[in-house]
Parts: structure tokens; sequence; C-alpha cells
């Protein structure tokens, strides 16, 4: 792996709101007002996001690139081409599974300690 | 999926969305390109989703956007500022330090801190504000209306000059003796305020003018802006007439027609020739003043020198004092006593009255003004206190966290320097929020100020003050945002860790200053709530006073008969026709015309013969108060006839003369006996004798507080004969069933269709009469509570500043309180009794401050002494209400300490 190539590792930890942002990206494209609905929606409406805060994350996440802007458009009937469409890069994808590996661990130890009850699958 | 959760494609703009979209401006430019039109999408798609399920409201968007907003902005402006800085862009991003500038830096983790506690930024960003901003404003009045120089030319040398009780004016010999013996006047000029009816092109129109005599320009000063003044030939009888108009009459009715001069305007009838034109904003002797005119003496056949009515402007000589010039006078004075025992009575003493021009224009305004000025001042004070005690206790509860950046190796240098960012930003904003609400605030006491406060339309924002007040609010924020980082490099860093910052603010010198602060704070709040407590309940005591009259429902109307065409046959024909009119309206209760309005003007004083004895000199002669009323005066406005009766229709020209007196002259002219039937006449060898049929109850003429001066009714009919002469000009009253404004435009209409070239004016209600009688008070003591409840509020924070912050540091003690057996009533007591102490001694100290500021305001107090117990023992509860209110939220606090907690995690 060539030295400049930045590995996973390297984004870690990710801040809440990015870990938010590419988690819902992983049900499909949205834009910016869709991934507000769903991080409301799978957070029982305790996390709402703003314009300014969401943008701003998304930013980062695009000059970073761990997500990038989708050429495609989904049915035309279905949305204002105009909107912007976000997706998860390859990189992107790595990233996540890395912070959720990381934490995971933290979750094992949480539950070890009986923090948590722990959940058997 | 995701075309579900979009709400609609609908493109119309949702409300709000282009402020939204100029907000985005706030954003750096490539942000915003990048990203602003997907941010606008989501505010609109934000909306339609709230909308449609009925949530929140523009309220709650806004607030969640304007939020938003404040914590991405400056972040965003700040990594943006980073951006552009770094040389290159490197996968591997420098650490932050290195790359930002230090006070970018700084500035940064100030706004961040700010943002993190919001209510703390709050506080102290609002307290600065209201100090700077109330400050500003309240200067910025006083220093257009009292101290920024008047209009006028060596206005220190300029003073009015008049006499004091009973003559008041000036005679005409009296003028020209004092003229012309009077050494340490370079020059005198008489005035007389008049009013009179502008006629020509135009409605006719009734204006404020003044006779001046020659000197009267050059004495103020002031050149004109076109033409020219009177000359000396102009004042001379039989020359052209001539006038000066006013800036605002040449706009208002000339349009500011150039080829003004040399026009022809015609007042009352006469023609005269306009020759000069003075500057905007001259507008002395009264605020209204139209034009002025020659007074034209005739030294060769000067009137009696009993005939006061005059008043003057003098210039004194350079070098000469005040005193010196008063006492050349009233010298003068006490020889003419001597000289004219006809004229000048012993008992009524002849004093000349000479004040500076300055307080005679501004003399009624001042007290209120120094007593505002004195309020704000105190105002941004006890913002000042505030702050420094909300700053002392946030740096004292930062210790550990300056101990920690010290420990890891931040100089003291770089502590200190990013402790006075923090304030300084602070202050700054502080600055700029109270820099707009000074703007607004000037803007809104114009607009709401009574038209009765002298020179108000002079008033500017004072930059200089504003200067001030930010520079003292900056330096109060740096000064104690730098008292924690003192401490900080005095102390040694390891304690403040190794404690775990528990006894942290435990020190007993940060504790008894604060202490000291709060009591400051209070004191002052108690002196300005005594202030306007006083003033309030002059207020409520001036209104208390009975007027004699009942002012509800009734309108008034000034009518001015243009007397060139009007005998006095006609023009007591014109008002009977007028009153009859409007009785016959529909709403119309009843209606009268009189010479003069109450609380407006008055008919002046005229000497008087009482039952036949015919005196030797006018010096003995009583004086009256003269009052031409059609029949239907005393009904119309409420005056209740003690005894006797009122004027009929029948006490006619012909008809043999009566009057009614009011209860003062009764009282004077025959104390102890019945008025009925005694008679009486003016000073004069034609006038008749005129039995008096009735005593009107006394009515408060001349205001609220002004004595009841002896008042004699005659019929209007009647006056041209025995009261010298029939007023043209006379006020129209009408009694109505229900709003008096809504029958304006049909009296009016009654007037004007008797006679459309008779000016009228001064349509307004009596209760507007009297609410202007007193507006200026009213504003005035409006104002000051409206501080001294800012005061409250202010002292009020900070007793539960301090407090909360005693409560908080003191958890530890409060757990071994608790843990040894003391309940959570007793913690609640020992809290309160902590507050309560501090607000009772500040209680005391203000107490005695209100009673030394209270004799500034002692003029201006009507039925009650400086030791009001009411104002007094209602400001103690005030206050300690407020204290126990700032004090409860902390004790409860307190009180609900668990020991354990307490003990364990400190």
């Amino acid at each position: 792996m060539p030295a400049d190539r930045p590995t996973s590792d390297h984004f870690l930890p990710l801040k809440p709101v990015e870990l938010l942002v590419l988690t819902m990206l992983t049900a499909g494209e949205r834009h910016g007002y869709g991934i507000r609905q769903d991080i409301a929606e799978h957070t029982a409406g305790t996390l709402v996001l703003e314009a300014g805060n969401l943008y701003r994350s998304i930013r980062k996440l695009e000059s970073d690139g761990l997500i990038d802007e989708s050429g495609r458009r989904p049915a035309a009937d279905a949305d204002d081409e105009r909107r912007r469409y976000y997706r998860l890069t390859a990189l992107g994808k790595r990233v996540l599974a890395a912070e959720m590996l990381r934490l995971r661990a933290l979750v094992r130890i949480a539950e070890e300690r009986r923090i948590i009850a722990p959940v058997h699958a | 999926m995701t075309s579900k959760r979009a709400p609609s494609n609908d493109l119309r703009p949702a409300p709000g969305e282009r402020l939204y979209r100029a907000l985005l401006h706030l954003y750096p430019k490539e942000f915003r390109a990048r990203y602003g039109e997907a941010m606008v999408e989501f505010y609109r798609d934000r909306w339609r989703s709230d909308h449609q399920h009925g949530r929140g409201g523009v309220w709650l968007l806004w607030r969640a956007v304007l939020g938003d907003l404040l914590s991405t902005v400056p972040p965003e402006l700040l990594s943006n500022l980073r951006a552009t800085n770094r040389p290159t862009i490197s996968s591997q991003p420098l650490p932050r330090e290195e790359t930002m500038s230090t006070l970018a830096q700084d500035v940064y983790f100030a706004l961040r801190g700010m943002a993190r506690r919001p209510l703390f930024t709050a506080i102290v960003l609002a307290t600065l504000a209201l100090g700077i901003g109330a400050n500003a404003a309240i200067f910025s009045v006083v220093n257009g209306i009292l101290l920024r120089p008047l209009p006028f030319a060596e206005a220190d040398r300029i003073v009015a000059f008049s006499h004091e009780d009973p003559y008041w004016s000036i005679s005409e010999p009296e003028f020209m003796d004092y003229a012309r013996d009077v050494k340490s006047l370079t020059r005198l000029a008489a005035y007389q305020p008049i009013e009179t009816s502008l006629t020509g092109e135009g409605e006719p129109e009734r204006v404020q003018a003044a006779r001046v005599s020659d000197g009267f320009f050059s004495i103020l000063g002031v050149p004109t802006l076109r033409g020219r003044s009177f000359t000396k030939e102009d004042d001379m009888f039989g020359r052209p007439r001539v006038a000066v108009v006013s800036y605002g009459l040449w706009q208002r009715r000339f349009a500011g027609d150039s080829s003004i001069v040399g026009q022809r305007i015609a007042l009352n009838g006469t023609p005269f020739e306009v020759v000069g034109v003075m500057p905007p904003r001259f507008d002395f002797p009264s605020p209204k003043v139209a034009l002025w005119i020659p007074l034209r003496l005739r030294p060769e056949s000067l009137w009696t020198r009993n005939n006061h009515y005059f008043v003057a402007v003098g210039k004194m000589r350079p070098g000469i004092k005040l005193s010196s010039l008063t006492a050349e006078v009233r010298a003068l004075d006490t020889r003419w006593m001597r000289d004219f025992p006809e004229t000048y009575f012993p008992d009524k003493v002849l004093k000349a009255r000479i004040v500076p021009i300055t307080d005679h224009l501004l003399g009624a305004t001042r007290p209120y003004l120094i007593s505002l000025l004195g309020a704000v001042g105190f105002v941004l004070l006890i913002a000042c206190v505030n702050v420094a005690n909300l700053l002392l206790a946030r740096g004292e509860g930062r210790r550990k966290e300056l101990a920690i950046r010290t420990a890891l190796g931040a100089s003291r240098k770089r502590v200190v320097q990013q402790l006075l960012t923090e304030s300084g930003t602070l202050a700054l904003l502080g600055g700029a929020i109270g820099f707009a609400l000074a703007w607004l605030g000037l803007r809104g006491l114009i607009a709401l100020a009574p038209p009765s406060i002298p020179r108000l339309d002079e008033v500017r924002i004072d930059f200089g003050v504003l200067l001030f007040t930010i520079v003292l609010s900056v330096a109060t924020g740096l000064l104690f945002g730098l008292v924690p980082a003192l401490k900080v490099a005095r102390t040694d860093s390891s304690e403040s860790l190794k404690d775990g910052g528990k006894a942290a603010a435990g020190t007993g010198v940060t504790r008894s200053v604060r202490g000291a602060l709060v009591v400051a704070e209070v004191a002052l709040a108690v002196v300005m709530l005594v202030g306007a407590g006083l003033l309030a309940r002059s207020l409520w005591k001036l209104q208390a006073i009975e007027l004699g009259f009942d002012p509800a429902r009734v309108l008034t109307m000034r009518v001015s008969l243009p007397g060139q065409n009007y005998s006095d046959a006609r023009a007591v024909q014109y008002f009977d026709d007028v009153v009859t009119r409007i009785r016959a309206m529909p709403g119309v209760q009843d209606a009268t015309a009189m010479g003069w309005t109450p609380l407006v003007d008055g008919g002046g004083g005229w000497s008087i013969m009482v039952d036949g004895r015919v005196l030797k000199t006018i010096a003995e002669s009583p004086s009256s108060q003269p009052a031409q009323v059609t029949p239907g005066y005393f009904k119309t406005l409420g005056i209740s006839i003690m005894r006797g009766r009122a004027f009929t229709e029948a006490d006619r020209q012909g008809a043999p003369p009566v009057a009614v007196v009011n209860e003062a002259m009764a009282r004077q002219l025959w104390p102890g006996q019945d008025p009925l039937g005694h008679t009486f006449k003016m000073f004069n060898d034609q006038a008749p004798w005129v039995t008096v049929v009735g005593v009107a109850r006394d009515i408060r003429s001349s205001g609220f507080l002004a004595d009841v001066p002896p008042t004699m009714f005659f019929p209007y009919a009647q006056a041209g004969t025995s009261a010298y002469y029939t007023p043209r000009a006379m006020t129209v009253a009408v009694r109505t069933a229900g709003d008096p404004m809504a029958l304006a435009g049909a009296v009016r209409q009654a007037a004007r269709a008797l006679d459309a070239s008779a000016p009228i004016s001064d349509v307004r209600s009596m209760d507007d009469v009297v609410g202007a009688s007193t507006a200026d008070r009213r504003f005035m003591t409006e104002l000051l509570g409206g501080f001294a409840a800012l005061a409250l509020l202010l002292a009020g924070i900070g007793i539960y500043g301090v407090i909360a912050y005693g409560v908080s540091q003191r958890t530890y003690e409060i757990g071994v309180r608790m843990a040894l057996g003391a309940g959570t009533r007793k913690v609640m007591l020992l809290i309160l009794g902590e507050g309560l102490r501090l607000t009772v001694v500040g209680l005391g100290i203000g107490f005695a401050g209100a009673l030394v500021a209270a004799r500034f305001i002692r003029s201006l107090l009507v039925e009650i002494t400086i030791v009001d117990p009411l104002s007094l023992s209602a400001t103690a509860l005030v206050l300690l209400g407020v204290a126990a209110f700032a004090c409860v939220i902390p004790a409860r606090r307190a009180s609900g300490v668990s020991p354990t907690e307490a003990l364990r995690g400190g």
C-alpha cells in the first residue's frame, strides 16, 4: 500500500454526525434533507440536524473522499433534478466498517463490565 | 424510499426562504457556492414537512435555523481562514495550533466557549448592550437638548428679561428706560408673542408670530438665510410693513420658493412685504413661531407705564456677570418705585427677572434630563458591576482548566492572552449590540416623546458618548476577565489540580469583593427605584388634582375670524350661528365659544374698580383674568355654578351688563359676603359698571399645579362694551355623547360653511389638552421607571449570579453539613439568608443615597416630600422580593445536594 494512500484508521474516530451520515447512506443515495429524515427516524426523533451542521459534515466527508455526489438521479418524476444526491465511496464504506468495529469493541467492554446487558443474537 | 422522504417537489419558495438565502451569505463564499442551493432546498423541505404535520410553526423553525447559523458560521469562517492560509494541501493535515494564527485561534475558542454557555453569554451580552445602549441614547438626547450650544451667537451673554410676579411683563416706558439706562447691557430688544391669521394663496391659517423691536435679531446673533432682517427704519411707525418668515413656514406654505423675498403676505388682512427668511431651527421665542414683524413703538406717544404687555431679550457687555446686571437693574426698579408711586404700589414690588437664555428656554426640561442622565449612568454602573461579577465567577470556575493548560505547557503569557481575548470578544460583541440598541432606542425616544420637549429635532446619536460607554464596558470586561488569569499566574498550578477544584472559589477575598459588588448594585437600584417611585407618585398626585371641569368627551377647535370683515355685532352673530348649528347635530349635548382654552392659554390680568369706589391710581386696583364666553359655557365644560345663575341668551348687547366671577375672585374682593349684586368695572372711564349675577367654581385654568387666578366671565355679546373689545378668535367647545373626535369633521364643516375664510386650528379633544399639559412629566416618569426596572432586573441577575455560583462551589461544604444532619430547610435558609443579608446592606446604603439623590428632583415632586414612606417601603419590598426570588433557585439546588455525591465526587 503506497505511503500516501490514507488508511481507514487515519479517519477514526468519526464525529457522531459524520458517523450517522455515513450510516444512513448505506441504505442508498440520499439528498441532504433525506439524510436528516433518516437520522430523525432512526433516532426516534431525538436527533434532528439543521442545514448548516449537516452540510458542514458533508463538506468534510466529501473532501476526505468518504462520500461523493451521485451522478445518477432517481426516476425523474420522483424528484427535482437540481437536488444533490450523495453516496458512500469505497473508502467511505471501509472507514465506516472500521469505525463500527471500533465501536463494537467498546460495546463489548461495556457488556463485559455489565454496564449494558449483552445482546445474544 | 428516497422519494417518499422528500415531502414535495414543489418549487415555489417557502415563507422566509429569501431571508434564509440572504443569511447564507454569512458563510464563506466557497461553502455557499457549493452547498447554498442545497441548503435552501433543505430549508424548503423542512418548512413544508413541518407545515404538513402541523408542527412547530415559524418561530420554532427559525429558532432552530438561527441556532444552526450561529453555531456553524463562525467555525466555518475560521476553517476557511485556515484553509486559505495553508501553504500546500497535504494529505497529512498539520496540527491545528501550527496552522492557525494565535489570535484567530483564541477568538475561535472564545466563540466556542460562548456558544457552550449560552445563558452566561446571553446575560453578559444583554447587560452590556443595555448599559451601553441606554446610556448612548439618553446622553445623545441630553446633549442635543441641554449641552449643545443654542443656535445663537455668544449665547452665554444673552439674557431673557422680564419682571417677577405680579407684573411679569414690561411696559413701553419701562422698556425705553431700561434700554437707555442699563449700562451692563449692550442692547435690549422687546418682543411680544402673538397669533395672527395668514391669508392669501391657500387655506387661511392661524400662525404664531412675534412682534419684535429693533435689535432682536442682532442680539440673538443669527443671520437670515435669505434677504435681510429688520432695520431701525422698519421699526418706525408709519414705514412700510415688513415681515421675516421662518424656514418652516417658507418650506410649508411657500414650498421653498426662491423668490419669496419681496412677496406680499396678508396678516389679519393687512399686507406685509417679506424681507427675509430665517435659517432652520431658529425658533425663538417659541418652537411654533412662523414669522416676525416689527413692534414699532411710538416713542412720542407711549402707552402708560402700568400697561405691561411684552418681554425682552438683552445682550450683556463682555465680562459682565449676571449678578451685577441684576443688581444694576433692580436698583433702577427700586428708584422707579419711589419716582412713580401712582404706578407701583408698595405691596406690589417691581423686580426684574433676568435669566440666561438657556435657562429661559430649557429650564422646565432640565431637571428631568439631569435625573434621566443620572439614571442611565446608574444603569451603566450596575451593568459594569454585573459584568465584573459574572466574569469573576466564571474565571474562578475555570481555575482548574487554566491550571491544566499551564501544566500542559502553556506559558502564562499565552493563558493571559487567551483570557483577554475571551473577555475582549465578549465586550466588543456587547458593544456592537449596544450600538444597535442605542440607535433603535434613540429613534424610539424621538418618536414617543411629546412635542413639547424643546429641540428634540436637534438630537443625533452622540458618537463620543457611544465610544465612551463602549470603552468603559470593554475596559470592565478586560479588567475583570484578567483577574483569574493573574491568579493563575500567582498560584501553583499543581495545588489547583490536587484539590480537584473543590475549594477553588473559596478564597475569601474574591467572595467578599463579589459580595461588595452585589451590595453596590443593590444600592444603586434602590436609589433609582426610590427616585422613580417619587416621580410616579407625584404624577398620580398631580393627575388626581381636581381640575374643576370635566374634560371628558369635549371637542375644542380654534376659529379665527378675519378681523377686517367683521364688526362686533357680526362676530357675535357668527359664533351664535356656529354654536346653534353644532348644537343641532346628532351626538352633540352642548356647545359654546370661549375666548381662551383652559390649560392652553389665558386672558392675562386686567385692572378693575369695585363697587363704585373710584380709585386714584391703578396701583391700588385689583386685577382679574377676563374670559369672554357664550351662554352654555359653564354647562358645556361642566363647571358648577355655586351661586346665582349662568349666562342666558338674554344677556345681549343692550341688556344690563352682567358678569359671573369665580370663587377665587369672590374670595378676594368680597370675603365673607355674598358677591351677587356687587358691581365692578374695567379701570377705564368709558366702561360701564357690571353686576355680578353668579359665582362659578374655580377651575385650574393655568395647569394642574398653578394657582387659580381670580377670573371674571363676560357674556361674549356684551364684551365689546363691558370688557374693552369683542375677541375675533374664539375656541369652540362641544360636549358630545360619544367620542368627541368622531365629530371633528362635522364641527369643522359647520364653521367652514358659515365663513370659509376663517382659519380653523387646534382641533383636538379636551382630554388631549389635559394630557398634553402633563405629557413631559409622564414621558420622563415612564422613562425613569423603565430604567429603574432595568436596574432592578440587573441587580436581581447580580444577586442570582453570586449566590448560584457560591452554591455550586460549596457543594462539598453543603454535603458535609447535610451529612452531619442539617435538613433541607436549614440549607435553604442558609443560602437565602446569605442573599438577603447582602440585599439588606445594599438597601440601607441605597436609602441613604436616595435621600441625597432625591434633593435633585425635589423641584419635580408634587404633594410629597423626599422622604416618602410609601415609595421607600415599596422599594424595600420589591427589592427583597427580587432578591428572594434570585436566591430561591440556587437555594433549592443546594437543598437537593446529595451528601454522598457531594462528598465522593466533589
